[in-house]
């Protein structure tokens, strides 16, 4: 059976089809969910979110682009709305409190080159940090990444090529690394 | 043409070094499943229905209306009787809106709590606690208002406060254990996907957005 019969089907109502669904694209919703999250608990409440919208609003899906474009449009939504509403509510919180700092990792000299390039991406200013994570930690292409986020594609590019840029001013300690 | 800031050695490299960032789990397909299944179930109840987020919206113009009214009337008596007929559905409403900001509060602060309460230690658990009892008197007041008059917004409120309570008497030197069984009782009680559920996804003044 095709994706688009299967589409039908849960269309229908049949339970089954949801299941085959969600099997089909669960990984991928996920992995990226994690990816942009850094937390599981956080990635599951956005995969989870994410399946209840597409199946709610399924009846929208009109099948102009693929159905895993689709349902990435959704996911980055629910991701990025979800980080946001998260750190806000951090940040309210530390303003409001005393000299603990809560949810801000505290910035210290960082031996480790993961650990430097893990602070390096999560210190990119979001756009940047979604299309890098998209492009070159998970696979998309620029035009998923462009469909996903509602850009151009030169835009996406565009992203990429600044966060590249950033990264490699934040790491230039460890040049040594690639340039051989 | 290679633009002046790129660099293919650095790309090449940072494309598979990067390969490590947040390296995701082994996905938990039944347990996600459940979750999703569960909160479908209990989709309908309590959400704003689309004719209600254009009474919200009517009902704000309303007040807003009265407000100008009352604020430049030359005719007091005339206004009050005005403003009176008006009341019981400007109170509905009201519940409703406040409701939605509730629930807002209490989903940011539940995925605030499980994510965060085992990285900072006591002062972070003292912190918990006391939103938790903001929250927990929040709470009470809604399953004492006629927003409650709803059935499943009641056990969902019943839920929420069973959290709160919980939360609201963690010890600053627990050992993890406590929490533990906190978000393990939240887990079973898929009281999270219940509550985004409960949370209509509607336009900006539906949603509260900023109350959080």
């Amino acid at each position: 059976m095709d994706e688009s019969q299967l589409i039908a089907r849960v269309r229908a109502g049949d339970s089954a089809a949801e299941r085959a669904l969600y099997n089909a694209h669960v990984d991928r919703v996920y992995r990226l969910a994690f990816r942009l999250a850094g937390d599981d608990a956080l990635a599951q409440d956005f995969t989870q979110e994410t399946f209840i919208r597409a199946f709610d609003r399924l009846g929208s899906f009109r099948g102009d682009a693929a159905f895993s474009t689709w349902l990435h449009t959704i996911t980055t939504t629910v991701v990025l709305n979800g980080l946001r509403k998260v750190k806000r509510f951090r940040q309210r919180e530390a303003d409001l409190g005393d000299a603990h700092d809560i949810g801000t990792a505290p910035r210290h000299a960082e031996p480790d080159l993961k650990a430097r390039l893990k602070q390096a991406i999560d210190d990119l200013p979001e756009g940047y940090r979604t299309v890098f994570v998209m492009h070159d930690v998970e696979g998309y292409t620029h035009e998923e990444i462009g469909v996903a986020l509602g850009v151009e594609t030169g835009t996406s590019k565009a992203q990429l090529s600044r966060a590249r840029a950033k990264l490699r001013v934040a790491l230039s300690d460890f040049a040594g690394e690639w340039v051989q | 043409m290679m633009q002046e800031h790129e660099d293919p050695k650095f790309e090449q490299w940072l494309k598979g070094t990067a390969k490590s960032y947040h390296t995701p789990h082994p996905t938990p397909r039944e347990e996600m499943w459940k979750r999703i299944e569960d909160a479908r179930r209990n989709k309908h109840v309590i959400e704003l229905r689309p004719w209600m987020r254009w009474a919200v919206a009517a009902a704000a113009v309303l007040i807003l209306g009265i407000g100008i009214g009352r604020w430049t009337a030359h005719q007091p008596v005339a206004m009050v009787a005005a403003a009176d007929s008006t009341a019981p559905a400007q109170s509905d409403l009201a519940y409703q809106v406040a409701a939605t900001q509730y629930l807002s509060h209490t989903e940011a602060f539940l995925t605030s709590f499980r994510t965060d309460i085992g990285s900072h230690g006591a002062a972070n658990s003292a912190r918990f606690a006391g939103q938790a009892r903001d929250l927990l008197s929040t709470t009470r007041l809604m399953l004492d208002s006629p927003a409650a008059k709803d059935q499943r917004l009641r056990s969902l409120l019943e839920d929420l406060e069973l959290v709160l309570v919980q939360i609201s008497q963690l010890d600053p030197s627990h050992d993890g254990h406590d929490t533990d069984l906190i978000t393990q009782g939240m887990n079973q009680s898929n009281v999270l996907p219940k509550l985004r559920s409960a949370i209509p996804a509607g336009p900006v003044p539906v949603r509260t957005e900023g109350a959080l």
